[in-house]
């Protein structure tokens, strides 16, 4: 950094860089948390309100989030025109299927301050439902951001190894080998 | 004021009669041209350097001596307001920077100064936001120094006694010989 030439430098700084987040298996709030923050600026030393050095976030698999709890049920969308009998409410599943970008658009738009830069910042945000990215886009992409929650795995991902490595405080009883029998009755008997 | 008057004879009966007087006389005051008063020299001057600080106003304001009274009035009343959130608003500022360019070296803003403070690092946050801004290598020092000291306990109850490289620290043995 310190060989850069001064104008190579402010380059450097101030260029506006273009991130990629998978939205896989993550929860929308989390995503769009993370969203805000870059859309703002504030992940920068030189970060200033006024300064407009936001930068650019392409979030894709938007269709494949995933709400903690019973939100999919619970969670409700509200809007209103103004005219009357206009007042709609939609879950959030309903919200999704209508348009799998709209929970984490919504969710974004939240977050980021309430001032005039927000629409601005909101033009920076890129959601894609799919993986499936334009090569415009593709080609402008800088650097892939963590996903912020760790995705658990299923039983059946794990190998038999790393099942048998994990410590096990009680041998459960399988019911599959039909234990109700007489010998495991007998068992119990004897040890009361 | 004194007020003199004099008497005087030949007297218009119309004049009499209007000003109430059952009297042959009518007063004339002497003292006419002290009421014409001179209110200061310098107005001119005064409204002048009043409306020197309203030139860049909109409207009326920059010009008309009445209007241009009451908002230079109230911008220096929001000027003296805001000398107090300038301040507030520049540790804001701080802050967020620092926290910025803490999080681009793994580590927090609270755990920072909780840490820079702990090894008695004095560096105020106007210091620190100009370092990590200008200076991004000796903030990256500063953090290493701040995240050896956060894990230093942890290090001491869990580690092998080696230090982090690169962190200078008044612990110059092996922290398992002052166990010992």
């Amino acid at each position: 950094m310190s060989s850069f030439s001064r104008s190579a430098q402010q380059w450097a700084t101030f260029a506006r860089s273009w991130f990629l987040i998978d939205a896989r298996m993550q929860p929308p709030g989390k995503i769009a948390s993370v969203c805000s923050v870059r859309l703002q600026g504030k992940h920068k030393p030189i970060y200033h309100p006024l300064s407009d050095i936001g930068d650019h976030v392409v979030v894709m698999n938007t269709r494949h989030i995933a709400f903690s709890g019973n939100k999919w049920e619970q969670k409700v969308y509200s809007s209103h025109t103004g005219y009357p009998g206009s007042f709609k409410q939609l879950t959030a599943a309903q919200m999704h299927k209508k348009d799998p970008t709209a929970i984490i658009k919504l969710a974004v738009y939240g977050m980021l301050p309430k001032n005039l830069t927000r629409r601005t910042m909101m033009q920076r945000l890129h959601l894609f439902p799919d993986d499936v990215l334009p090569d415009d886009i593709l080609r402008n992409l800088t650097e892939e951001l963590p996903q912020p929650r760790e995705i658990p795995r299923k039983l059946s991902e794990y190998t038999q190894e790393e099942r048998d490595a994990f410590p096990m405080l009680w041998t459960p009883c399988t019911f599959l080998d039909g234990c109700f029998a007489g010998p495991h009755t007998a068992d119990i008997q004897s040890d009361l | 004021m004194t007020r003199m008057w004099r008497h005087v004879a030949g007297v218009s009966a119309l004049l009499c009669s209007k000003s109430g007087f059952t009297g042959s006389v009518i007063m004339v005051f002497l003292t006419l041209s002290r009421w014409i008063r001179n209110r200061g020299p310098d107005r001119y001057w005064k409204v002048q350097e009043l409306l020197k600080s309203a030139r860049h106003f909109r409207g009326r304001k920059n010009r008309c001596y009445s209007l241009a009274v009451r908002a230079v009035r109230r911008a220096f009343v929001y000027a003296s307001k805001a000398r107090k959130t300038k301040r507030h608003s520049m540790r804001q500022l701080w802050i967020q920077r620092i926290a910025a360019a803490s999080r681009e070296q793994h580590m927090k803003y609270p755990a920072l100064i909780h840490n820079l403070l702990k090894c008695s690092v004095q560096l105020n946050r106007r210091a620190l936001c100009d370092l990590c801004i200008s200076e991004p290598r000796s903030f990256k020092a500063l953090a290493a120094l701040a995240c050896a000291r956060r894990t230093e306990g942890f290090r001491a109850a869990l580690g092998d006694g080696s230090h982090p490289p690169g962190v200078f620290s008044r612990i110059t043995q092996p922290i398992t010989a002052q166990h010992g």
